[in-house]
């Protein structure tokens, strides 16, 4: 074991902390610049292997990224797109797909979530049906983070033979999008595909390993998810600590009582804590479904956990001023509270684990 | 970065286990899996096997019996120690009268003490805390006065685990009166066969003795005993806290517990709030194994004290260890109150006893877990001003 970033990886923390600084400091944010920025830079060939045209990057390099991200509030789809769409493309060999991708010229989102499922997503009420030339695809998906009417869209619909995976183009016909802002200042769309007609193809990946496709891609970006969560805590209790030695009462910096110093204290053992089961998710990432899945829900568990408690407390040790807008700790909090919600909340991951058996030591 | 233990890790774990389990009689391994206090010798016994195969002192210089271990295999060593159900090699011992010997004795205290430290031919235990110095160690009163070539020690110690089980008792006594508290404190070797030494029992809520009251009163000590210089005694003693950190979160010890629940616990497995808390335990153990490599795996010299983030190891290491005290203790149901429990009329309590026992009194003695050693709240202040560098307070 081995926890210092290599000599390659200090300098990719480096650059892209300077990238998401500038990015954050944009005013307007400029969205399409901002995405030549990752290509250039290589972010978005970072998580493929170099045979499908990317950088072969490790998953602790995606941490790294994915951590930089969250200290600095990253506004891109870079974790929905390139790590979510573009992991489960690399996985089921769309390659076309993924090239285009690694390009900056296609920007595809996976349709993940039902109303009424919570987080199941593996059995989806979404349906296809072969026709002559072509499917017909009826249903509806939500939370769609970072889509858009202009969106290329991957769609997991039921099919006779298992779980099919759509390409849905921007504009067709039968797609209405309902986009809607999320708490941490971002947009998700409600997306409904009523009877939709796609050409034969549409359907990518292969419905019978689709489900266990889908499963890797989504254990990749939860990882990742626990790696921008535990930037963005770590980045808040910075600012907390921060506001605590400035603000003055009684006459002294409040930062100077125990109880609070407590709480800090508290706040920081849980983010180191969120830290190594982040690490233990990215280094199970190689393992075989059943063990992955279980060391990732735990991650995400715990992790969760951490950032409701790192969350709330910075806004209380703010006091009046964590529940003002113009002060970063509540966009810090909304974000947390987002990224705790993606892909499962606390619970769903201790059912996920608990279904597998148990956290047991080898 | 390498997230994951290495092949070299992997097979020394293999290893480690089984040459534990091949060479420390089931015996030892049963009392300690059930958590019953063991008779001495076969605390000498455990610990004799761990030391001929270099599993006692690890983290030693290696001219002194220590081996050329990274941090993560000396972590890795201490987790099977516990998960096998060894004794741990005697703190006291090892982690930390050895290690000042070895770095602030003389040659003749290295000749005399290290070797039988290290065999546990020579038990040690810790002389620290007094009647009015626990978390404010620095106010300790314990009298060293020096009259030629000895020392006349007068004064108390309180809180000694194993003061009866002893020979020799490692003392920070004040041997002068500094400007500053921390100034005019010794580090001192004392026998504790010596006359105007008494060691009186303190019973605790597990039922157990293990903790003493010994008492000095006129005793004479060698000036020889003394370790490095005069008035350096707290250096020594940050020296030595800021040694062996390997096992500080109880990794192994909290592993066993754990394994221990699902064992025990039966139908309860199924209860959905009972097999929660069990997960959320697993789930935390987990991240603490990998927090305590992380801190580890951050070698320091001893030199450079304690690493701050220790103290992230000592709270979450005690409470799950108490967690999963709790877990065991409320697996027994009402068995928990005919299981057995020590009546204190007797020392020598451990024949006869019920199998499940121990996790009764294991329950009470784990609430020291966030006590000793700088109790909870002295680790948070540690966190908030060495690691968050927030101010004094209020």
């Amino acid at each position: 074991m081995n926890f210092e970033p290599s000599e390659d990886q200090q300098l990719l923390v480096a650059s892209v902390a300077r990238l998401f600084a500038d990015h954050a400091a944009q005013s307007p944010p400029d969205p399409a610049a901002q995405w030549r920025d990752y290509r250039e830079m290589g972010l978005l060939g970072l998580p493929f292997a170099e045979a499908n045209g990317g950088l072969g990057g490790r998953p602790e390099d995606v941490m790294l990224v994915m951590e930089a991200f969250g200290r600095t509030l990253g506004r891109t789809p870079y974790a929905s797109s390139v790590l979510l769409a573009g992991g489960l493309l690399e996985t089921i060999g769309a390659k076309e797909m993924l090239a285009a991708l690694i390009a900056g010229e296609g920007r595809p989102l996976l349709c993940l979530h039902e109303a009424g499922r919570r987080y199941r997503w593996d059995v989806s009420a979404t349906a296809a049906q072969a026709v002559d030339g072509g499917w017909i695809l009826s249903g509806a998906k939500i939370a769609v983070l970072d889509a858009d009417v202009d969106s290329l869209l991957i769609c997991p619909a039921t099919t006779a033979d298992g779980l099919g995976l759509f390409v849905v183009a921007p504009g067709t016909a039968g797609v209405t999008v309902e986009r809607r802002p999320t708490p941490d200042g971002r947009h998700a769309a409600n997306i409904g595909f009523d009877a939709v007609r796609l050409p034969p193809t549409a359907a990518i990946g292969d419905p019978v390993g689709n489900r266990a496709a889908v499963a890797a891609a989504v254990d990749g970006a939860i990882a990742a998810t626990c790696a921008e969560m535990v930037g963005a805590m770590e980045k808040l209790l910075e600012i907390t600590v921060d506001y605590l030695g400035t603000r003055q009462q009684f006459g002294v910096a409040i930062g100077s009582f125990q109880a609070l110093q407590h709480r800090a204290a508290d706040m920081l053992m849980a983010i180191e804590q969120a830290r190594s089961m982040t690490i233990h998710a990215v280094s199970m990432l190689d393992m075989a479904a059943e063990e992955r899945g279980a060391a990732v829900a735990a991650s995400k568990a715990l992790v969760n956990r951490a950032a409701r408690f790192v969350g709330q407390q910075a806004i209380q040790l703010h006091g009046g001023m964590g529940l003002t807008s113009e002060y970063p700790a509540g966009a810090y909090f909304q974000r947390l509270t987002v990224l705790e919600n993606l892909f499962g909340d606390t619970d769903h991951h201790l059912d996920v684990v608990e279904a597998a058996g148990g956290l047991r030591a080898a | 970065m390498e997230l994951s233990f290495t092949d070299d890790e992997r097979s020394f774990r293999a290893e480690v286990r089984r040459t534990l389990i091949d060479q420390v009689p089931e015996r030892i391994r049963q009392a300690v899996r059930e958590e019953k206090p063991l008779p001495r010798d076969w605390m000498i016994e455990a610990q004799q096997v761990l030391n001929r195969n270099g599993y006692a002192t690890p983290h030693w210089p290696q001219a002194w019996g220590g081996r050329d271990w990274s941090a993560v295999k000396r972590a890795i060593l201490a987790e099977e120690i516990d998960r096998a159900g060894v004794p741990k090699p005697l703190a006291f011992n090892v982690a930390l009268v050895g290690p000042v010997i070895a770095a602030f004795g003389s040659d003749e205290q290295k000749r005399r003490f290290l070797a039988p430290i290290a065999n546990l031919d020579m038990w040690f235990c810790q002389g620290f805390s007094e009647p009015g110095a626990g978390s404010d160690l620095a106010s300790l009163k314990m009298a060293a006065v020096r009259e030629g070539d000895q020392y006349r020690v007068s004064g108390q110690k309180i809180w000694t685990t194993y003061a009866h089980e002893a020979d020799w008792i490692f003392c920070l006594v004040r041997t002068g009166q500094g400007g500053r508290q921390h100034e005019g404190i010794s580090f001192l070797l004392i026998d504790l066969a010596t006359p105007g030494i008494e060691v009186r029992p303190i019973r605790t809520i597990d039922g157990y003795h293990h903790l003493n009251e010994v008492f000095f009163d006129d005793v004479l000590v060698p000036a020889g005993n003394l370790v490095g210089d005069e008035g350096k005694g707290w250096d020594y003693a940050r020296y030595l806290l800021g040694q062996e950190r390997s096992s500080m979160g109880n990794v192994g010890f909290s592993r066993r517990r754990l394994d221990r629940v699902r064992e025990i616990a039966g139908p309860l497995l199924d209860d959905p709030a009972y097999r929660r808390r069990l997960t959320w335990a697993e789930i935390e153990l987990k991240a603490l194994e990998i927090t305590q490599m992380r801190v580890v795996a951050n070698e320091r010299p001893p030199s450079a004290g304690p690493d701050p983030k220790t103290s992230i190891l000592k709270v979450k290491g005690g409470e799950l260890l108490q967690t999963a005290a709790e877990l065991l203790l409320d697996a027994l149901g009402p068995e928990a109150l005919t299981a057995g429990f020590p009546d204190g009329a007797d020392d020598d309590l451990f024949q006869g006893l019920d199998a499940r026992s121990g996790i009764v009194s294991a329950y009470f003695s784990s609430r020291k877990y966030s006590i000793f050693g700088g109790a909870n709240e002295i680790q948070r202040n540690i966190l908030a001003k060495a690691v968050l560098g927030m101010g004094r307070s209020a």
